[in-house]
């Protein structure tokens, strides 16, 4: 039996705990790196780390990177596997080996680049996403690809369930990985399609803000669901007032050229109906506004809903 | 010339194991008429080892440029290799014996599932087994077979039916372990309890020895899924009880013109029929509408997929067709008993299961609740 293959992971925080726990109880990881993460999750990691003899590095800034190659020449691992790591590792890091890095992007490569992949698939109503494990280079997610692996995304999903989901099946792609690594002569591998490739930025306002003449009601709902809960919920602005649409679906109902963005009708007292520009309705049923997270049947007893607009 | 890799397991019970999927191959190829296929074979032996079936695929994969691979495999080593296939952009067939729960793991475009559904069965044996007004049932098994899902889908589906599971006896895989005395206490608790029964290989042909020498002329009600109706098996097998029955995946007794092709191809080698054969030969017609779709579909995984999703052909056990969700070919099955043969055992065939994709999905609907298996290995090869 040949030796397991030493494995350091770079993480970002509680996105890569299933592969840390999994690599871990495998043998096979040596290292564990931070970037940036909360006090309470370094910490964490850091006692985990220490308890079981794995080699334990917390990376707080951009700055703190300049100390990563030192570290892992100390800690001499086989491979090192990128899992939501937030910074770009820079070529003197890189050069400890050829192929010696790879990352875990939770989306398909090359169409979904970009810091949250989990929001632009879900916010372009895909069906389909994917876990790619690529070669790393000195740009973000641009390295040959090793493979896309499929994952569907159910009706209604919210980027928290799919995070989630993701998640779990990341542990088992970074365990297919090892087992390349380990029993593989060779990793097959192909660059990356330029003509498909796009690099979506860090969402925005803009990108997160409902425009209801504009979008229709899947684009919508789908938004909403790509909001929650990071964002607390889809931006918009509700009787003169910012707020975030937390929950809603689909009401299939026409409302006969009600003007966009207007409460038609209050449902089973619980939730509204608001005109699209595809003469569909959402039916909204959790809002975050300025006094709080309110469901619509609270609402609806400080307020008088119908007819109020949603721009 | 196309290659076709296939990875050829090795059972210490089912002998000719990977000569059968082979010839089954061969002959399903050459009945096609086709010539402008080549296979290529490695073994991989019981399955188990991680190192030795990645090394075989990737061989085949890289060096003999295969364009698909046949493999007779778990779901666990399908998961394994996954990765390969995904980075080469080729599929793989999996000859599923079909002991686990089709939805254990997570599905690819990349990879099919054909299976001789022996979870399925279960499921329906134990339904039978109501049917029959059974309603209290003991789960019978060895150590090497309740190793595998098709435990958690014959109880689950006795208990989903109104049955009540009174007691599990799983005896040991060595024959000096191997014993049905503790049944005897248990049937003085339960009686007219019905066996929910999951052997494999010589095991079968152990418990009927057993069942024999315990309940002679007793009759007690044995139920049997499809890897216990394997014929070559039953033939040495002592004939112990007249209560048998269960659910079969095929038989030589099916009679159509497909099976009957069938049969007479594989004798014609001078082999003989049987499960293993069977899948071998069934895989060369999706392998061979595989390598079709491939070059109609420039090779693009994903036109493939939805081509395979709505294809069906008849093979020896009649109409095969797959379900999406899972990538799991859907066959028939049949209700199937045991008879007497000069004092040894021979197969009943009934009448061919309805519904049967509507049982495969609510089979599927089986919430795990965490169970697995933990077996590595491809079913029956010990």
């Amino acid at each position: 039996m040949e030796e397991k293959k030493k494995i350091l992971v770079l993480c970002g925080g509680k996105f890569a705990f299933q592969s840390l726990q999994l690599l871990a109880y495998e043998k096979n990881l040596c290292g564990v790196g931070i970037g940036k993460g909360s006090e309470m999750i370094i910490d964490a990691l850091e006692r985990e780390s220490e308890d079981n003899g794995i080699a334990f590095k917390s990376f707080p800034n951009k700055k703190s990177i300049s100390e990563m190659r030192e570290w892992i020449d100390t800690v001499q691992p086989d491979y090192i596997f990128s899992i939501s790591f937030p910074f770009l590792i820079p070529s003197e890091v890189l050069n400890y080996g050829q192929e010696k890095f790879i990352n875990f992007h939770p989306g398909p490569l090359p169409q979904y680049r970009g810091v949250m992949p989990i929001f632009e698939v879900l916010k372009n109503q895909e069906t389909e996403t994917a876990i790619s494990a690529h070669f790393m280079n000195s740009k973000f997610d641009e390295g040959n690809i090793i493979f896309n692996d499929p994952i569907t995304i159910d009706d209604g999903e919210t980027y928290g369930k799919l995070a989630i989901k993701l998640s779990n099946r990341m542990a088992q792609v970074a365990l297919n990985v090892v087992n390349m690594v380990q029993f593989g002569s060779k990793i097959p591998n192909f660059p990356q399609d330029e003509s498909k490739a796009y690099y979506y930025e860090k969402p925005q306002l803009m990108d997160t803000y409902i425009n209801w003449k504009r979008m229709d009601s899947d684009e919508i709902i789908s938004l909403i669901n790509a909001c929650n809960p990071w964002n607390s919920g889809a931006d918009t602005t509700f009787m003169g007032e910012q707020a975030k649409i937390i929950v809603a679906t689909i009401f299939d109902k026409p409302h006969n050229n009600t003007p966009t963005g207007t409460v038609t009708e209050i449902i089973n007292e619980s939730k509204i109906a608001v005109a699209c520009s595809d003469n569909k309705q959402i039916a909204i049923e959790i809002l975050s506004t300025e006094e709080g997270i309110m469901t619509i049947k609270q609402l609806n007893q400080q307020k008088n809903l119908i007819g109020q607009i949603f721009n | 010339m196309q290659t076709i890799g296939i990875l050829l397991p090795r059972s210490t019970y089912y002998q000719s194991i990977g000569f059968d999927l082979y010839e089954g191959l061969r002959s399903g190829i050459k009945q096609t008429g086709r010539e402008d296929i080549k296979i290529v074979t490695e073994n991989i032996g019981f399955g188990a080892d991680k190192q030795q079936c990645y090394r075989s695929t990737e061989r085949l994969l890289l060096e003999e440029n295969a364009s698909i691979i046949i493999a007779y495999i778990g779901h666990r080593t399908a998961e394994l290799l996954k990765p390969l296939f995904l980075a080469t952009n080729k599929i793989l067939i999996v000859l599923d014996a079909g002991a686990n729960m089709p939805t254990e793991w997570p599905t690819c475009p990349n990879i099919f599932y054909h299976s001789l559904h022996n979870t399925l069965g279960a499921w329906l044996t134990a339904k039978k087994a109501i049917n029959d007004g059974y309603t209290n049932g003991g789960m019978v098994t060895g150590y090497y077979d309740a190793g595998y899902l098709h435990t958690y889908s014959i109880s689950k589906s006795f208990e989903n039916a109104g049955g009540k599971i009174c007691f599990n006896h799983a005896t040991g895989y060595k024959e000096s372990d191997f014993t049905m005395k503790p049944l005897k206490e248990h049937l003085k608790k339960h009686s007219n309890s019905a066996l929910l029964s999951l052997f494999s290989g010589d095991f079968v042909q152990w418990y009927f020895n057993e069942i024999k020498e315990e309940f002679y002329e007793k009759n007690i009600p044995i139920y049997l899924t499809p890897f216990s109706f394997e014929e070559t098996m039953l033939e040495n097998a002592v004939y112990p009880s007249n209560a048998i029955s269960g659910i079969a995946s095929w038989s030589k007794k099916i009679e159509t013109n497909q099976n009957r092709l069938f049969i007479e191809s594989i004798e014609a080698t001078g082999k003989t029929p049987n499960l293993f054969s069977l899948l071998g030969w069934e895989s060369a017609i999706i392998t061979l509408k595989v390598l079709d779709s491939a070059a109609e579909n420039k090779n693009k995984i994903a036109q493939i997929a939805t081509e395979l999703h709505s294809f069906e052909f008849e093979g020896p056990r009649g109409k095969i067709s797959f379900d999406a969700k899972t990538n799991n070919s859907i066959s028939p099955l049949y209700e199937a008993s045991i008879i007497e043969n000069k004092g040894m055992c021979e197969v009943k065939i009934g009448p061919e299961i309805k519904n049967i994709k509507k049982e495969f999905e609510e089979m599927c609907q089986l919430p795990l609740e965490n169970n697995i298996s933990a077996w590595y290995n491809s079913y029956t090869c010990i």
